[in-house]
């Protein structure tokens, strides 16, 4: 078992290495050894991937390298990514090889020899790096046609395909990082909101906190194990969102009223928060008596069409999450003085539009009867 | 040797004009292109390869100087990188341009340069930059999640489709017909990788709302093409849908059954039927259109060869797999019988269609009575512009070989005056075209032949020429006239079945058997028969084990 762990520590640094300049002194011999030791990783993951204990030792393991590599606040781990990785570990190391201009003529030639040996006998067993790398090379092809040609962005990011598969990776990630460190998932979000453009980041929040919970499966070697369970990766979030009050502003300000109202309903932890950044907001805007609306005294203040998005999509959530708003409003209005005229008071408007909307709403779906006209 | 060259040199010209005009494939021009050329442009790379590989880098670029271009132009096509193992040849052919030994900078550059374009090649081309940008943030490598990336596609835009096919009002989220039409080029390399058999299907089973079919037909003729040579795995309701929507491929499919079944051993009907089930033919006959479509194939290739019996024997083959793959059929929607056979009375379709396994064996006799009844008519009757007349309705019966081999068993077995109905029948089934005055003649010569065989049914020492003369055989008529096939048969069937002959059997053949053609026929009966009786669980061991030794003994002779 000891060899077998030490075969993994150096296997990563030889991963590490292969995409600095250092290669340059590696020969045709080193090219040769390193592949081989790829090529046995990976028939270790396939023979003991199921295994228990083989495979809590490897994986501890490969924590243990992280953490030394200075945790997860600093940047992306060099190494393998999880235990899943070790299943195309040559493949990984090949392709960065491939990319790395340093590799001196030698050794060039000898690893081209050695991923791409030509016609042969296919081996029954396993699938040859050869073939994994023109598989890879095939399924690249096709997501680039299919993203070209095909692809729509899906205005309901949480369907859209592109946000899904970002949404499993970050539950992925997670989940991995939390088995290796319990404090992990928080550093680690934290070092990625100040690395990776956060427009993107926060979509890919709000889609990740959406995933279906899945019932627990045999887990299969050829998926990487992205459907485990979301429901740590999603509480790691939840639990990150609300540690962390600008992050959350944020992710508020940004995304869409729907989606956030999904989110919430789904997870009720971040319902008052939700709500004391609305009223917040709200309290920030006053009544301009010329022009007859609310209005924000800064830029960044939110204005009131958007507030009054965020609360129509609220009250069409189902009934806890729906009720907590009206009383939340209705509190607010009697703090203010309980008036019933408009102009008084922000939260006795957002009221009076909520219900003249979903009056409005109830004649045009010919729900009540009426005057035909608005 | 030197002729391959000039081939292969004139051919890269070709290809070399067209990679340009190609380019990256981002028109629907160039996308349709590319894919009515992707299977020759690989057999041009492999045999490239397979020149390229004898050579040194410095030979080939002396041979092909601008080599490195052709190359590079193919790896910015993805429809070609796509497409079957067209990049494995691409990677193969670049890694022959390397120099083992570069001797100076140059031959050093262009090492590197294959290099790049080799990663390039393995790099799963980026898009999204903000993609990119977050996978690796995470640590993660393209090979972490590009499947998954790709089932997520896969799976997005076959939901689009269904609901884009089932949502025929809500104009808003219709799929536009360029988009469709658009997919379905891009599925064309893609159709033997697994990851995207669902979206394959989705675009089989969805047909949207226009009038007039969007799906491109290069996209038709690689899934048929995949799914005759087991390449894809699809549901049945998909391939029905393929063949309803695309006449040419429902052809190619059979055209290939045929082609199978011409290729194979001769008459052997085991055979022939495991051909049929494999091809889904038979499950995709139970939706009419197809039925009808397959049957016209049938007709035609029996009437261009004349009624060979090798095409009626398959055409009773496949209609039994018809007829159990219609039995399976769960559908709320059950066609009626009319559809299938349009030009026939419903009581004689319901009649054929019945299995004889399903009728009490007693009943056969009079199944067979009515049967002959009922076509009698159709045949008889020349007024109301009936369809085609006598040769619309023995294509009809041919399709049924469980009642219309058994006749001649039946008028065997009974030791009672034969039924005019079944002579008339048999007279029929075996020659159509006669005239009635014909076919009366047929039926006394019939009937004179099985008095002869009944009374010699009776005596225990019979020799091969009694029979012969019994028959009224070995006269100067023409051995291929119908009726001398039927009598043969009838002799055949008598000599399996009596007890007494059995001993003579192979004398009887021998001076049957004139020709290889005749030898032939008795095959085809012999291999008939017993699959028949295998099949309907009739066959009475000694017979059974007589036919087997006379049909491998006869197999062995020709």
């Amino acid at each position: 078992m000891e060899s077998l762990l030490q075969h993994l520590d150096r296997f990563s640094e030889l991963l590490a290495v292969s995409r600095t300049a250092h290669v340059r002194t590696w020969d045709p011999v080193t090219v040769r050894r390193a592949l081989q030791w790829a090529r046995y990783l990976r028939h270790i993951h396939r023979r003991f991937g199921r295994h228990g204990p083989i495979r809590t030792a490897l994986e501890r393991r490969l924590h243990n390298q992280w953490r030394q590599e200075g945790g997860f606040g600093r940047g992306p781990v060099p190494g393998l990514a999880n235990f899943q990785a070790l299943g195309h570990c040559d493949v990984l190391l090949s392709l960065r090889l491939l990319e790395n201009q340093a590799l001196g003529d030698a050794a060039r030639h000898h690893l081209v020899q050695q991923l791409f040996p030509g016609p042969g006998v296919p081996d029954a067993d396993e699938e040859t790096l050869q073939e994994s790398l023109a598989r890879l090379a095939r399924c690249g092809s096709a997501v680039h046609m299919l993203r070209f040609n095909g692809y729509r962005k899906n205005l309901n990011l949480q369907e859209d395909s592109l946000m899904k598969t970002q949404a499993e990776l970050l539950l992925e990630r997670l989940q991995e990082v939390g088995k290796a460190e319990a404090e992990g998932p928080a550093r680690f979000l934290s070092s990625l909101w100040e690395r990776l453009p956060q427009n993107n980041f926060l979509k890919v929040i709000a889609v990740a906190l959406l995933q279906p919970p899945l019932s627990p499966r045999p887990q299969e070697e050829s998926e990487p194990s992205i459907h485990k369970t979301p429901g740590e990766g999603s509480q790691a979030l939840v639990h990150w969102l609300l540690g962390n009050s600008e992050v959350f502003a944020a992710f508020c300000r940004a995304l869409p009223a729907g989606l956030l109202t999904l989110v919430t309903s789904r997870h009720p932890a971040l319902s008052p928060v939700y709500l004391g950044l609305l009223t917040d907001w709200g309290q920030r805007l006053h009544y301009d008596l010329q022009k007859g609306i609310w209005v924000g005294t800064e830029s960044q203040d939110v204005p009131w069409e958007e507030l009054h998005n965020r609360f129509q999509s609220l009250c069409q959530a189902p009934p806890p999450l729906k009720d907590k708003v009206l009383t939340a409003l209705e509190t607010c209005k009697a703090q203010d003085g309980d008036f019933e005229v408009p102009g008084l008071s922000i939260w006795t408007d957002l009221l009076l539009a909520l219900r003249s909307g979903a009056f409005r709403k109830r004649q045009v779906l010919g729900l009540s009867p009426g005057l035909s006209s608005v | 040797m030197a002729q391959d060259s000039v081939d292969l040199s004139c051919d890269y010209q070709f290809w070399m004009q067209k990679l340009s005009v190609w380019d990256q494939a981002s028109t629907l021009e160039t996308q349709q292109d590319t894919c009515v050329h992707l299977a020759r442009f690989q057999e041009f790379l492999r045999k490239m390869y397979e020149a390229l590989k004898e050579m040194d880098s410095n030979t080939i670029f002396e041979r092909f100087p601008t080599i490195d271009q052709l190359l590079a132009k193919a790896c910015w096509n993805p429809f070609i990188l796509a497409y079957d193992e067209s990049q494995k040849i691409l990677i193969w052919c670049l890694c022959c341009l390397i120099n083992k030994e570069p001797q100076n900078s140059r031959q050093s550059k262009l090492n590197s340069w294959v290099q790049g374009v080799l990663s390039h090649i393995l790099s799963a081309l980026r898009f999204d930059k903000e993609v990119a940008l977050f996978t690796q943030g995470l640590g993660y490598a393209p090979i972490d999640y590009y499947p998954s990336l790709l089932k997520n596609m896969v799976l997005s835009l076959a939901s689009e489709l269904r609901e884009n096919h089932l949502n025929g009002f809500n104009t808003q989220r219709r799929m536009t017909p360029e988009r469709l039409a658009s997919l379905s080029r891009v599925c064309v390399p893609l159709i033997t990788l697994p990851d995207v058999d669902p979206l394959v299907e989705a675009l089989l089973v969805c047909h949207g709302h226009e009038p007039q079919e969007i799906l491109q037909p290069e996209f038709f003729e690689a899934v048929n093409e995949a799914v005759l040579l087991k390449k894809i795995s699809l549901p049945m309701s998909a391939v029905v849908c393929l063949w309803l929507r695309h006449l040419p491929s429902l052809e190619k499919a059979m055209l290939h059954l045929f082609e199978k079944l011409i290729s194979s051993e001769r008459n052997c009907l085991r055979r022939i039927e495991c051909f049929i089930k494999d091809s889904s033919l038979p499950q995709a006959a139970c939706h009419p259109a197809i039925f009808r479509v397959v049957d016209e194939m049938f007709r035609c290739a029996l009437l261009e060869t004349d009624g060979a019996p090798e095409i009626i024997a398959t055409i009773q083959v496949f209609t039994q797999c018809f007829v159990e793959a219609l039995e399976k059929e769960n559908k709320q929607l059950r066609f009626a019988l009319k559809t299938y056979f349009p030009y026939t009375s419903p009581s004689l379709a319901m009649v054929l269609l019945q299995d004889p396994q399903d009728v009490p064996r007693g009943r056969w006799l009079q199944t067979l009575k009515h049967i002959s009844e009922l076509l009698r008519e159709a045949v008889e009757d020349q007024t109301h512009g009936s369809r085609g007349g006598p040769l619309e309705s023995w294509f009809l019966f041919i399709h049924f070989g469980g009642w219309a081999e058994m006749v001649a068993e039946q008028l065997l077995r009974s030791a009672a005056e034969p039924p005019a109905a079944l002579l008339w029948l048999l007279a029929f089934y075996y020659s159509p075209r006669d005239g009635r005055q014909q076919r009366a003649q047929t039926m006394v010569q019939v009937k004179a032949v099985l008095g002869h065989l009944l009374a010699m049914s009776r005596s225990s020492s019979l020799s091969a020429r009694d029979l012969q003369t019994a028959a009224g055989q070995g006269t100067e008529t023409d051995p291929r006239a119908p009726a001398q096939q039927l009598i043969r048969h009838l002799l055949l069937n008598f000599m399996l079945w009596a007890p007494g002959c059995h001993t003579i059997a192979r004398d009887v053949i021998t001076l049957m058997a004139h020709t290889a053609e005749i030898t032939h026929e008795i095959i085809g009966f012999l291999d008939q028969t017993l699959y028949r009786w295998d099949r309907l669980g009739i066959e009475s061991p000694r017979s059974g084990k007589l036919a087997r030794e006379l049909l491998k003994e006869l197999r062995t002779q020709v």
